[in-house]
């Protein structure tokens, strides 16, 4: 049992030591596609924290990314001289706030209706950022150019592919820990068994509505956190950023890779970007083949990807003694 | 403000449609307990179908009766091939294999029709203008209403008035009770969701000449209709009357009124509703 438990530190040091050294290998090309895979895996991530690990089914969690995104884009753009950092740290506290105040309204409601809800506020604020020109820049997006990256005593320059791959791949990266960290301490063991019996929870003692509270405003957070570093990476912001596609892209990514484990989600990012890379070139419909893969996944395969992995590594470690923790597991329980 | 009939006629008029699509959605939720994201793309396959139908032949009144046809088809299969597939998953995966078929169904149609807009022409007594109260005014949009007060008068009619409605309100309650007492309930589900099906379908041929065909016609339609749903309460038919007819006329005169804001207007009415009675205006509290 010590190993598993060991496990998730060493694999992250593995994952972040192979990041590290991806400049080297990768063309260009390559390093922009990571780059954006590493910020679509943490949105992924922080849509599982709702969907795998509460069992939230929310079509609205682009809100947060949009907001995170045009928070950076809309300061970057009219408060000159403002460090990346504070812009950052805003695009957070606005989400955060957002996640809050939503979520208070939301959360009232579970299950289709949370689903409806959210769908529907996540149009409003597409509508809003769609008409109000003056702000969001409507149909024609916002552009801007990367500040600095200001260290106190250097200050670096991030316009190069280079240099903001390994600022994301730092930041990011402590967030997507931050988040597996969030589903280890009690709050994050308390979601996850208010998925299993809310009733026995409640009875327990918790407060389950302050701790799905606490939970939608921590990935409205993170979501927001995911969307600041897609402004940063495209150095533009458009009123897409906040529309229902882009979580309808975030539901297919978690979907695919697995709501099920921690990392499916990244794997499904990984997946969908690259897919999206190589199959736009060769066809215009890749959507509907991301489509039906989806449907195919939700009839057959529910876990996604992770569950395939999982099962196939099944296969192979099955000799080597599953049975014993999972019979002790049931001993203790 | 010559203009005030005009504007209360035009959201008479979508009030019309916006039940239309909001019927089938609160009759299949309230029934089976499934919300269907499909809903929204399946009244576009009917408005596309009643394009090429349209260009075919020119006969609108054929494309009212074939389309939904079509749709009721498509429905059942849907139920009976996917939708009970996934059944025992719970509502999360019901409301994901919709949501899949969406976005199937809206790629699909952009892969066959096109991704631009194509506009429908009926002529006919449709066409025409009529004077009504001083004002001249196109027949088809009060053609609209009058389809939704039938469609809803119907509907509520083989819900409260006949034995098939009192079998259908009996297998929400208790199915196994109703299966138990010889009536086929997998079946009846399955005419329920198709139904659902067909009512979207004929939506969707009315719509297609009043705001055209296009492809993002399901997501535009989609928002509305579940603001509707939430303000009218879920599952209630005589909510989702009353809430079609509110937001239906709070966008007409939200356009006159407010240009900037209108929008904005229907979800600010929603989040109202939400705070001040979150079961919506005629939700029975969960």
């Amino acid at each position: 049992m010590m190993t598993h438990k060991n496990n998730p530190y060493l694999l992250m040091a593995a994952l972040f030591a192979a990041g590290a050294a991806m400049p080297l290998v990768l063309k260009p090309y390559h390093l922009n596609m990571l780059t954006e895979i590493i910020l679509f895996a943490l949105y992924a991530v922080s849509y599982n924290l709702l969907l795998g690990y509460a069992g939230l089914l929310s079509f609205g969690h682009a809100m947060f990314f949009g907001m995170g995104a045009f928070t950076v884009a809309v300061s970057l753009i009219h408060i000159p001289g403002l460090s990346i950092w504070s812009a950052i740290g805003l695009a957070v506290t606005m989400t955060t706030a957002v996640g809050f105040v939503a979520g208070g309204l939301l959360l009232r409601h579970k299950g289709s209706y949370f689903a409806l809800l959210t769908l529907a506020f996540n149009s409003l604020f597409y509508a809003v950022a769609t008409k109000w020109h003056t702000i969001t820049g409507g149909d024609d997006g916002l552009s801007l150019t990367r500040p600095n990256l200001a260290l106190g005593f250097t200050s670096v320059n991030l316009a190069g592919i280079e240099s903001f791959y390994y600022f994301t791949l730092v930041i990011v990266g402590a967030a997507i820990v931050f988040c597996w960290y969030f589903t280890q301490t009690a709050m994050g063991q308390t979601v996850l068994m208010m998925r299993e019996n809310e009733e026995r929870m409640k009875f327990l003692g918790y407060n389950t509505n302050i701790s799905r509270l606490i939970l939608f405003t921590f990935t409205g957070a993170v979501a927001g956190l995911a969307g600041a570093f897609y402004t940063l990476h495209f150095q533009f912001c458009s009123q897409s950023a906040i529309s229902v596609d882009m979580t309808t892209t975030v539901l297919l990514m978690t979907f695919v890779g697995g709501t099920g484990t921690f990392w499916g989600p990244m794997l499904g990012a990984l997946v969908y970007i690259v897919l999206q890379n190589y199959l736009s070139d060769i066809t215009d419909r890749w959507p509907l083949f991301m489509g039906l893969i989806f449907v195919f996944m939700v009839l057959f395969i529910p876990g996604g990807l992770s569950q395939i992995i999982q099962s196939v590594r099944g296969l192979f470690a099955g000799k080597r003694g599953t049975g014993k923790p999972l019979a002790a597991k049931e001993a203790s329980s | 403000m010559v203009d005030i009939p005009v504007f209360f006629l035009h959201g008479l008029a979508y009030s019309g449609l916006l039940f239309l699509v909001s019927a089938g959605l609160t009759l299949v939720f309230g029934m089976m307990n499934v919300l269907n994201f499909a809903h929204a793309a399946m009244y576009m396959l009917g408005a596309y179908f009643s394009y090429s139908l349209l260009q075919a032949t020119g006969q609108f009144w054929l494309s009212l009766m074939v389309c939904p046809t079509l749709l009721f088809a498509v429905g059942a299969l849907i139920e009976r091939f996917l939708l009970r597939r996934v059944h025992l998953f719970g509502h999360l995966h019901e409301l994901l294999l919709t949501f899949g078929l969406a976005y199937i169904i809206t790629e699909v149609v952009k892969w066959i029709w096109g991704n631009f807009p194509l506009a429908v022409n009926i002529g006919g007594l449709l066409g025409d203008t009529v004077e009504i109260i001083g004002i001249t005014y196109p027949v088809y949009r009060i053609f609209i209403f009058v389809c939704a007060g039938f469609v809803g008068a119907t509907m509520a009619f083989i819900l409260y008035k006949t034995r098939l409605g009192i079998i259908l309100r009996a297998a929400v309650n208790d199915s196994e009770m109703v299966n138990a007492l010889g009536f086929n309930v997998p079946l009846v589900f399955m005419g329920v969701f198709a139904f659902g099906a067909a009512l979207s379908g004929f939506a969707g041929v009315i719509a297609g000449p009043l705001l055209t065909t296009y492809p993002g016609m399901a997501h535009d339609i989609l928002i509305d209709a579940f603001v509707v749903i939430v303000i009218g309460g879920f599952g209630s038919l005589g909510g989702a009357v009353v809430a079609s007819l509110l937001i239906g006329e709070l966008q007409a005169f939200g356009v006159l009124l407010f240009p900037k804001l209108s929008v904005a207007l229907v979800y600010l009415l929603m989040a109202a509703v939400l705070i001040i009675k979150p079961s919506g205006l005629f939700g029975e509290e969960s």
